[in-house]
């Protein structure tokens, strides 16, 4: 592993678009992973957003996130449908091949595996004329699905060229997540890998998880879990996935310092991930 | 009685019956018709209130659109219409399974022809209407000075087209195409014609197919888009439909591996990048 298999993720660092690509590039990174209220969000409006990821020069590691799609009905579902349409239209107009799908965490959402299937199977074809990619993803405190081995289950029964899953190392590490399913999935249906850490080792309820996951994430190696991030990264090495990483660290500090000193944090995590495997650029040695 | 047993689905879910139409879009509607009327087609009806024309030769019905703001000079497949049992229920049963729904362009008491996205700017539409009323007998005028069904050359009718697709992208088309309409795929190596390459898919009703191509290795993909890019047509023999085009002025590309044969062949490039190809075919009646 080396650099080039990491990114940042926008949602880390505080302040404008612009701002936040040019602190992911100064610091040495060569894509980045964006957020739809980066586009929305733009003070001179969508095109100028875009305009401005194209500008940046960093590849688009995925967009992010179409939340609470599968397991609706009747209108629930209808308007489901039009926000996701909305989304794919976005993340092709950033160049972006892959889009983050994280499991409904609904109360009004059916837990019916068949149906969850025939919906994210709706979505990979909402996604086809774009050539964009569906990561799914089980989030912690998912209402049906919160584990990765369930959606693992639902992409491999529903049996689309375009949808895989996204491993997320807090959601796995915030459920205890054995490691042994992560050798099943085929590492080409793993389409993104999100890593980060987090300062404390109990989150007991569905309530402390979310309030850790979108306030207290750390970067790998900055955390308590360095042994199990450790072996979730060599797992998913082992298994022949060689597509991104990107740093999905949801943190309230961070987004209050300096641009550049995060992604310089963000800098050393990498080096430490990637520490952690051998080099992939290396050709095996001959005999 | 609940049925609860899973049924498979149908084979041919939308009663798929073949082609109705293709449509080119062109800036350049004259020099593309000029080129039909050599490869044997003949304009015989206008669009009431839009610059559009229907050519004809034997079954095959081929629409040029000059009316779309968007055309280019180089005459490009705007849209395949498809032949169906219910063309509501086409139209729904796509869109329940995440078919993009296409804007409608038909004005007052203009026929509403639904229609999905296809790959590219291209659209599917649907047409139940072809056996004993004929979409076109609303909304074009037709000429009479010419023959409504002229007939084909040497036996031409549709066979296929060719969608060019990105690298690696065969898997999310045959996805699509196989959902949405039943197509299936051809073993590997089973080819028809003189350009045996990409993946070949048959239509559930098993009257034409769809060949996708991805780019060529060491291709330049900037040079590459998405997109339908020929038409093929079918001839019952091949050797005689050449010699009867090359009469009219068609010509063929004759050296290397795609020199006609009885197998098929392919014209040349005409207007910036308009090609047909030839493929032996005996017409399957509808």
């Amino acid at each position: 592993m080396n650099l080039e298999n990491f990114g940042m993720d926008t949602i880390t660092l505080a302040g404008p678009l612009e701002a936040k690509l040019r602190a992911v590039r100064e610091a040495g990174f060569t894509h980045v992973m964006l957020n739809a209220t980066d586009i929305a969000g733009h003070p001179a409006g969508e095109d100028a957003a875009v305009a401005a990821v194209r500008a940046s020069g960093l590849r688009v590691t995925g967009f992010q996130v179409l939340r609470d799609f599968e397991g609706l009905s009747g209108h629930l579902h209808a308007y489901k449908v039009d926000i996701a349409k909305a989304m794919l239209g976005m993340c092709h107009a950033l160049g972006s091949k892959v889009l983050l799908a994280c499991s409904s965490t609904s109360a009004h959402a059916s837990g019916d595996f068949e149906l969850l299937k025939k919906d994210l199977q709706k979505l990979a074809t909402l996604a086809i004329p774009f050539g964009i990619k569906i990561a799914y993803e089980a989030l912690s405190w998912g209402r049906h699905v919160n584990l990765y081995p369930q959606a693992w289950d639902i992409v491999q029964q529903a049996e689309r060229a375009n949808l895989g899953v996204c491993l997320d190392s807090f959601h796995i590490l915030a459920n205890r997540s054995e490691l042994d399913a992560v050798e099943d999935i085929d590492p080409r249906k793993i389409f993104l890998v999100q890593l980060s850490d987090f300062l404390w080792r109990e989150v007991r309820s569905a309530e402390d998880r979310i309030d850790t996951a979108r306030h207290y994430r750390v970067f790998p190696g900055e955390g308590v879990h360095n042994e199990q991030l450790a072996a979730l990264v060599r797992t998913i090495d082992a298994t022949g996935y060689r597509g991104d990483y990107s740093f999905e660290v949801f943190n309230d500090d961070y987004r209050a310092l300096p641009l550049a000193m995060v992604a310089q944090r963000a800098r050393r995590s990498a080096s430490w991930v990637a520490s952690l495997v051998s080099r992939r650029s290396l050709p095996a040695r001959q005999r | 009685m609940a049925l609860a047993e899973a049924l498979p689905e149908p084979s041919n879910p939308l009663g798929m019956d073949g082609i109705e139409f293709i449509e080119y879009s062109t800036s350049q509607p004259q020099a593309f018709g000029a080129l039909l009327q050599q490869m044997g087609f003949a304009a015989v009806a206008r669009h009431r209130s839009r610059e559009v024309v229907l050519y004809r030769q034997g079954a095959m019905n081929l629409i040029v659109n000059a009316d779309a703001s968007a055309a280019e000079k180089t005459p490009a497949i705007a849209a395949i219409a498809l032949r169906v049992r219910d063309a509501g229920f086409a139209h729904r049963h796509c869109l329940d399974l995440g078919a993009w729904d296409m804007p409608t362009r038909a004005s007052a008491m203009e026929l509403h022809i639904p229609g999905i996205h296809g790959v590219g700017d291209s659209l599917i539409y649907f047409v139940d209407r072809y056996r004993d009323f004929a979409i076109y007998d609303v909304d074009f005028v037709f000429d009479s000075n010419s023959k409504p069904h002229p007939p084909g050359v040497a036996g031409l009718h549709w066979f296929g087209v060719v969608q060019a697709i990105l690298n690696e992208r065969t898997a999310d088309w045959l996805d699509f195409y196989r959902t949405l309409f039943g197509f299936e795929v051809l073993p590997r190596g089973q080819y028809f014609g003189v350009l045996p390459k990409g993946t070949l898919l048959e239509s559930p009703c098993r009257k034409f197919y769809l060949q996708l191509i991805e780019p060529p290795p060491g291709a330049d993909e900037v040079h590459w888009n998405e997109g339908l890019v020929r038409v093929g047509l079918g001839a019952p023999d091949v050797p005689k439909a050449v010699a009867a085009l090359k009469q009219r002025g068609i010509v063929f590309v004759d050296h290397g591996a795609v020199q006609p044969s009885d197998k098929g062949a392919l014209t040349q490039v005409y207007l910036g990048g308009v090609t047909f190809e030839l493929v032996v075919s005996k017409e399957i009646p509808s």
